[in-house]
């Protein structure tokens, strides 16, 4: 990214100081356009299917999770995507939901980059955070995965992350620790040419090379961002304890839907990784994974549609709040493209086929329900995805061309 | 022979084995349990080992078929180990987020506990010390900032903060509906034992002490029980933030347990790591006493007694290991005695005045700290005439940022204020306009903080009352407490230490100590350069010794040398000492090793009793916690919480000693030797009064851990009976013999598990009346394709059955029922039960009838537990699972000698075979 790109973007900012960004906004939206972003969310338990295809085809208000949804004009769901060489899976596939990487829970599986990590190369280096990586709980992995298919392990503490987002720093202990942190960086590129001479592994030095060079480069990253101030928001993150749960989802959603709205990033995963103990929303208390293997059975349907109605209504939340901030002559929905979907179509009988798939926003001429002749790469989409993005790979994953599913 | 042809000839006569003890059913033809060995052997991606186990194991052939002799068998396991061939994978990892925190701790002197502040790094690996785990970007600077945060603590720039002591009594205010299960008492408190409506373990807090700044306190109790039963009295210490009336309260952060066994006053400490913001409450805990209103039995605490941040010597210990032999010079440190409870107002030499009041209910009321005195407007003989107002008088004009405000609890809420404006004034006599107003919750009596939209120096604010509660239709107002909240900076003293030197070589020598230490290595001048000069640019630019020491430490700490094991060690000796320091101690070695390394001298003889000796040290617990937590999955035991309306009795407390019990047993078995069979049954466990009364055992009074012995009619004893297993292979409500089943045989057993087939639907019981369980789950019997798995899969939890999720034993199901409006917590539950257990099953040939039945049935092949154990040990300790080759070798070993399916020489075999490997 040139400079003086930089600059440019400088002027729309949200992220500048107060007093300056009003002086600037008025001069400058009306010349640049707003900037896109995108989010993925999986749902890794997936949806059970009855209530979440619409019953009539075409028709959002025949689904009974859908029907809520205020924004239906501006979304499609898709139906028959799948990821080859995931027919069926153990909890592994949730790895491979963002990369298509096959076989997922073969012993020796290594996952390849996920397509947020992609876009983010391409439209994350305007912010301050280049991409963000959610989930609901400390378990080191969600749905990124950088180029090496190493996992990109997600923030899950709501309270750290608005931290970490819009937390006020003492600057010029900032600047002193990124200083020290460059100067062992140097140091440390000394050992390893010291350690190479003396004979050492060298693939175990190249392997820990990769790691401080991305390391040197969001030094150099932050340095740059240590002269704005981060943007001045308003704590929302709720507290209530009662629904732990609900409270979570809630919050990760307020959260990138912040982050979005003062272009601290652009590029967002959510991992709504699924548990095995008991959780808790409204109506219903139970074990998520086991409710998740309803066979069918009527008690465990009810309460497993009220966890899931309960992750649609924050999702609905989302949407329609994006959809009411105003950004140019649009809203931040139209701006930004949401992929929410699974790694699982069926996670009663684990299976993969016909994953659960709706795209919201971007600005697209939305379709409402998209059914696919025949069960199609759910990487045909992500390759559409990066085209619109302006990314050229000619494939991505096992996608085998772009549909052109999404128009405008 | 050349090996080609060796090779080959070996090709031969294993397709010649196969061929009669295998392919009659597991051909392309046959394909029994859907397995084509003859297909899949052909590929080379497949690595047999799931063939080679069950050969070995002697679980395939089937016992009806016709069984190779001894030398058949080993020709074709040989031949599976040689067709994996050699192992390609890495040959280095990276050290685990544990490993980090622990090695620093003992590098640098200190105690804390921030792995969680490194994300969960394990994934779905078995072991967190796997070798496919790589880092990324983001993990190394999780990693960098732990490392500048331990180092902060170990040497903090801005030097040492006051020690400063409290003493109290006095316990916070707490809802109606709670408040009654204590009572004042002799010079302290008297508290029964009372659970929150939700079931959390509702504690009480305690007022005049918080801790200013984080670090190490210690608590001292003195307390006694006030009971003639014969159990002790469990105090149990939390610390989390003060909660007033919260209907469903959190749960806090358990610091510590105290015991108490006698009704004289006991003094007990508790050593705990507070952060500002954080308040400390007491739960007191005996079965005999719930909810005693106005008690009469429960625990006496006369006074808690705080004093920190402590540090561990004077001056820290941090200092005199890493500049030994340097001039350490250190600021006298005096231990102050906190005042007692003070408003901000006072602080800010603040006073107030009120618009009326009623006798004894003046103004100094909403000052004292307690929300059950209240100040009252006038209602006596004449009612007051409204506007009610409260007047802050600031004349030192310090910043004021808001009012904090809190409502008086009990009584019938009359007065309570609901609306209210404030306003600024210079003089107290013009008011400007209203600078806010707002509603206040009259429900609760937390603080209800009232940010001004910008702090203010005025000398005199106004809260003016606009609305409040009248319910005889009079204009009253009252308030519980009411405060400013004040941006006075405390004066925090502190002590400084400094190292009398700017020497360049100095820092050398420091940097050179701490690098042979946590590199296990002895350096030259161009190894220690990198460091060095990364410490020598700082000390040339900011003059500071320890400053520059710290970036140098830091560069070694962040070094690959350090993060990726093995290191770059100067001998053979050293490599070994890391290695074992890793896997037994999670740190990083010892003096006595680094001394026994330097004279490369820890081989034969000297490397066993070293391992023997590292076994004893206290540092070896980690080793255990951390490969049991890996091994028996109880990483995850708190994340299932089991369901109070079936398991009433379940508490944080139960949780909190379950998985104490299992980690003291495994030790015990590996320290004292004792043979595998243990870990299916013994005639004793790890127990304390809690457990005890859970598991129905008699006669243990007491919360310290100890090892009872029990007659063979108690089911425990071994890993399966365990309360931390039990609870942990469920999802808090229903147990599922399926999921138990897998865990056996997985974690116990050694069987591995394939993924079930496309498009099955999958089975998760539920104990409700229609049907029983087992008719439920025998459904995978009338299925071929999943029987072939799950008949040595299921049986093994229908023995589990006798034991409901958390862990208790049972005779019959219980059936959940559902509860009026919200959920009440009651000892008795909400149940009724339901039909009787059925635990027996069958495996193989084996039949059993409970779980005394099933213990026997696994105990009949000790070796093949003990095979199981070395080989998750072998996996946590080098980073992957065995090769087969390795897998033959630790077979062979089992087999070799009685006492060889010990622990301790399982642990040794395996450790001490791994070095022998690094050293060919």
């Amino acid at each position: 990214m040139s400079n003086f790109i930089r600059r440019e973007f400088l002027k729309f900012g949200a992220a500048l100081p107060l007093a300056m960004r009003s002086l600037n906004l008025r001069a400058a939206t009306s010349v640049k356009a707003p900037p896109k972003r995108v989010i993925f969310i999986c749902n890794s338990l997936g949806f059970y299917e009855p209530n979440f295809f619409p019953k009539e085809r075409g028709d959002l208000t025949s689904s009974r999770y859908l029907k809520e949804m205020a924004v239906r004009e501006k979304m499609t769901v898709f139906q028959n995507f799948f990821h080859p060489g995931m027919e069926t899976s153990n909890h592994d596939s949730e790895k491979s939901f963002l990369t298509g990487a096959f076989s997922p829970e073969a012993t020796n599986f290594t996952n390849t980059i996920s397509l947020d990590q992609i876009l983010a190369r391409e439209m994350g280096g305007d912010t301050r955070f280049p991409y963000l990586s959610f989930s609901i709980y400390d378990r080191g992995w969600g749905c990124s995965w950088n180029d090496r298919g190493v996992a990109i392990p997600p923030m899950h503490d709501e309270r750290q992350i608005f931290e970490r987002l819009f937390g006020e720093e003492d600057l010029s202990a900032k600047r002193k620790q990124i200083e020290n942190d460059q100067q062992i960086v140097q140091s440390l590129y000394r050992d390893m040419e010291q350690i190479k001479k003396g004979g050492g592994d060298a693939s175990k030095i190249d392997s820990y090379r990769a790691v401080i060079s991305e390391l040197e480069a969001q030094l150099k990253h932050e340095e740059f961002w240590l002269k704005t101030k981060k943007p001045e928001v308003l704590n929302t993150l709720s507290d209530d304890q009662e629904f732990a749960f609900s409270t979570k989802v809630r919050n990760l959603f307020e959260l990138s839907k912040v982050a979005f709205q003062t272009d601290s990033t652009r590029v967002i995963t959510l991992s709504l990784d699924w548990i095995y103990g008991a959780i808790n929303v409204p109506g219903a208390t139970g074990g998520w994974h086991t409710l998740s293997h309803h066979g069918g059975k009527a008690d465990a349907l009810n309460k497993l549609s009220r966890v899931e109605s309960d992750i649609v209504k924050h999702l609905n939340q989302f949407l329609s709040e994006l959809d009411q901030i105003e950004e140019g002559k649009r809203s931040l929905l139209d701006h930004t493209t949401v992929v929410i979907g699974s790694n699982f179509g069926d996670s009663s009988n684990h299976t993969c086929n016909n994953l659960p798939t709706i795209v919201a926003g971007g600005g697209y001429r939305h379709q409402a329900h998209t059914v696919l002749e025949k069960p199609t790469p759910l990487c045909n989409l992500y390759l559409e995805l990066l085209h619109k993005h302006n990314v050229d790979l000619g494939s991505f994953g096992s996608s085998e061309k772009n549909l052109g599913l999404l128009r405008g | 022979m050349g090996s080609e042809v060796l090779a080959a000839s070996l090709d031969e006569k294993a397709v010649e084995l196969l061929e009669s003890y295998c392919f009659d059913c597991h051909d392309t033809a046959s394909q029994k349990g859907n397995l084509n060995m003859e297909e899949l052997l052909k590929k080379d991606s497949f690595d047999g080992a799931l063939m080679f186990e069950n050969l070995l194991t002697g679980k395939m052939p089937p016992a009806d078929k016709d069984q190779p002799d001894a030398e058949e068998k080993r020709e074709l396991l040989q031949w599976l180990a040689g067709r994996q061939g050699k192992h390609v994978g890495k040959s280095f990892r990276r050290i685990s987020r544990n490993e980090f925190v622990y090695s620093l701790n003992d590098l640098l002197g200190t105690d804390l506990d921030l792995a969680g502040q490194i994300p969960e790094d394990r994934g779905t690996n078995n072991f967190d010390s796997n070798r496919k785990i790589q880092l990324s970007r983001e993990m190394l600077e999780s990693y960098f900032s732990v490392a500048d945060e331990i180092l902060n603590q170990a040497f903090p720039d801005e030097g040492f903060p006051l020690e400063k002591s409290w003493v109290t009594n006095k316990v916070r205010d707490s809802h109606e509906t709670y408040r009654i299960y204590h009572r004042p008492y002799q010079e302290g408190t008297l508290f029964s034992w009372t659970r929150a409506n939700n079931g959390n373990s509702y504690s009480f807090f305690y007022d005049n002490f918080e801790p200013p700044v984080a670090g190490w306190y210690e608590l001292t109790f003195e307390a006694a029980k006030v009971a003639d039963f014969e159990d002790d009295m469990t105090l149990q210490v939390y610390a989390g933030k003060y909660y007033y009336a919260d209907d469903r309260p959190q749960l806090q952060r358990l610091l510590g347990v105290i015991s108490l066994e006698n009704r004289e006053v006991e003094t007990r400490t508790i050593r705990a790591y507070l952060n500002p913001g954080e308040n400390v409450s007491v739960h007191c805990f005996s079965r005999h006493n719930f909810r005693q209103q106005n008690p009469q039995q429960g625990i006496y605490i006369k006074q808690l007694k705080a004093r920190g941040p402590v540090v561990d010597s004077w001056p820290p210990s941090s200092y005199k290991k890493i500049f030994e032999g340097l001039k350490i010079e250190a600021e006298q440190r005096k231990v102050q005695k906190a005042s007692g409870f003070q408003t901000e107002l006072k602080r800010i030499g603040g006073a107030l005045t009120v618009s009326s009041f009623q006798k004894g209910m003046e103004k100094e009321k909403i000052q004292d700290g307690s929300n059950m005195t209240f100040w009252h407007t006038r209602f006596s003989p004449t009612v007051a005439t409204p506007p009610h107002y409260v007047i802050f008088e600031n004349p030192n004009r310090a910043v004021i940022e808001g009012l904090s405000f809190a409502t008086w609890s009990g009584g019938n809420g009359n007065g309570l204020v609901k609306a209210y404006e404030i306003y600024f004034s210079d003089d107290g006599r013009t008011w400007g306009e209203k600078v806010m107003g707002g509603a206040l919750d009259v429900r609760l009596a937390n603080e209800q903080p009232i940010v001004f939209p910008k702090e203010t120096r005025s000398r005199f604010i106004k809260f003016k009352v606009t609305d409040s509660v009248q319910l005889d239709g009079k204009s009253i107002a009252s308030i519980g407490k009411l405060d400013v909240i004040a941006d006075v900076p405390e004066q925090r003293k502190v002590s400084k230490v400094t190292v009398a030197s700017d020497s360049p070589d100095d820092l050398e020598n420091v940097l050179r100590t701490f690098a042979e230490k946590a590199l296990s290595s002895k350096l030259s001048n161009e190894k220690l350069a990198p460091y060095f000069r990364a410490g020598l640019a700082n000390l040339k630019k900011s003059g500071d010794f320890v400053q520059a020491t710290k970036l140098g430490l830091k560069a070694i700490l962040c070094s690959p040398g350090f993060l990726m094991a093995p290191g770059e060690h100067a001998n053979p000796s050293y490599a070994r000492a890391a290695d074992l320091a890793r896997s037994l101690w999670l740190s990083v070695p010892d003096d006595e090793l680094l001394l026994l390394a330097a004279g490369d001298k820890l081989e034969g003889e000297v490397l066993q009793i070293q391992i023997q000796r590292m076994l004893k040290e206290q540092r070896s617990e980690r080793m255990i916690r951390s490969f049991s937590d890996q091994w028996l999955n109880l990483q995850g035991l708190s994340k299932v919480t089991p369901s109070l309306k079936l398991y009433p009795l379940y508490d944080d407390l139960l949780n909190h000693y379950f998985p104490v019990e299992t980690r003291k047993y495994l030790q015990h078995l590996v320290q004292e030797n004792l043979p595998a069979r243990n870990l299916i049954d013994s005639d004793f466990t790890f127990l304390n009064q809690r457990l005890a009364w859970h598991y129905g055992i008699e006669g243990v009074t007491g919360q310290n851990i100890r090892k009872v012995n029990f007659s063979d009619e108690v089911p425990r004893g071994g890993l399966l009976t365990m309360g931390s297993v039990l609870k942990v292979t469920t999802d808090g409500f229903d147990t599922s013999p399926i999921l138990r089943g897998a865990w056996i045989s997985k974690n116990i057993v050694g069987t591995p598990l394939s993924p079930p087939p496309e498009s099955v639907p999958a089975l998760e019981p539920e104990h409700g009346e229609a049907e029983t369980l087992k008719e439920q789950i025998d459904q995978h019997k009338s299925n071929k394709t999943c029987y072939a798995c799950h008949k040595s899969i299921d049986p093994y939890g229908f023995a589990l059955e006798s034991f409901d999720a958390s862990g208790e034993w049972r005779e019959r199901y219980k059936i959940k029922q559902a509860h009026k409006s919200t959920f009440q917590y009651s000892p008795k539950g909400y149940f009724k039960v339901g039909v009787p257990v059925d635990a027996s099953g069958e495996i193989g040939a084996d039949k059993f009838k409970n779980i005394f039945g099933l213990k026997k049935v696994l105990l009949s092949n000790e070796r093949k537990i003990a095979y199981n154990f070395a080989k998750k040990f072998f996996e946590y300790a080098r980073g992957g699972k065995p090769k087969l080759e390795q897998r033959l070798d630790l077979w062979d070993f089992l087999g070799e000698a009685e006492e060889n399916v010990r622990l301790k020489n399982i642990v040794t075999e395996v450790l001490i075979s791994a070095l022998n490997e690094a050293k060919e």
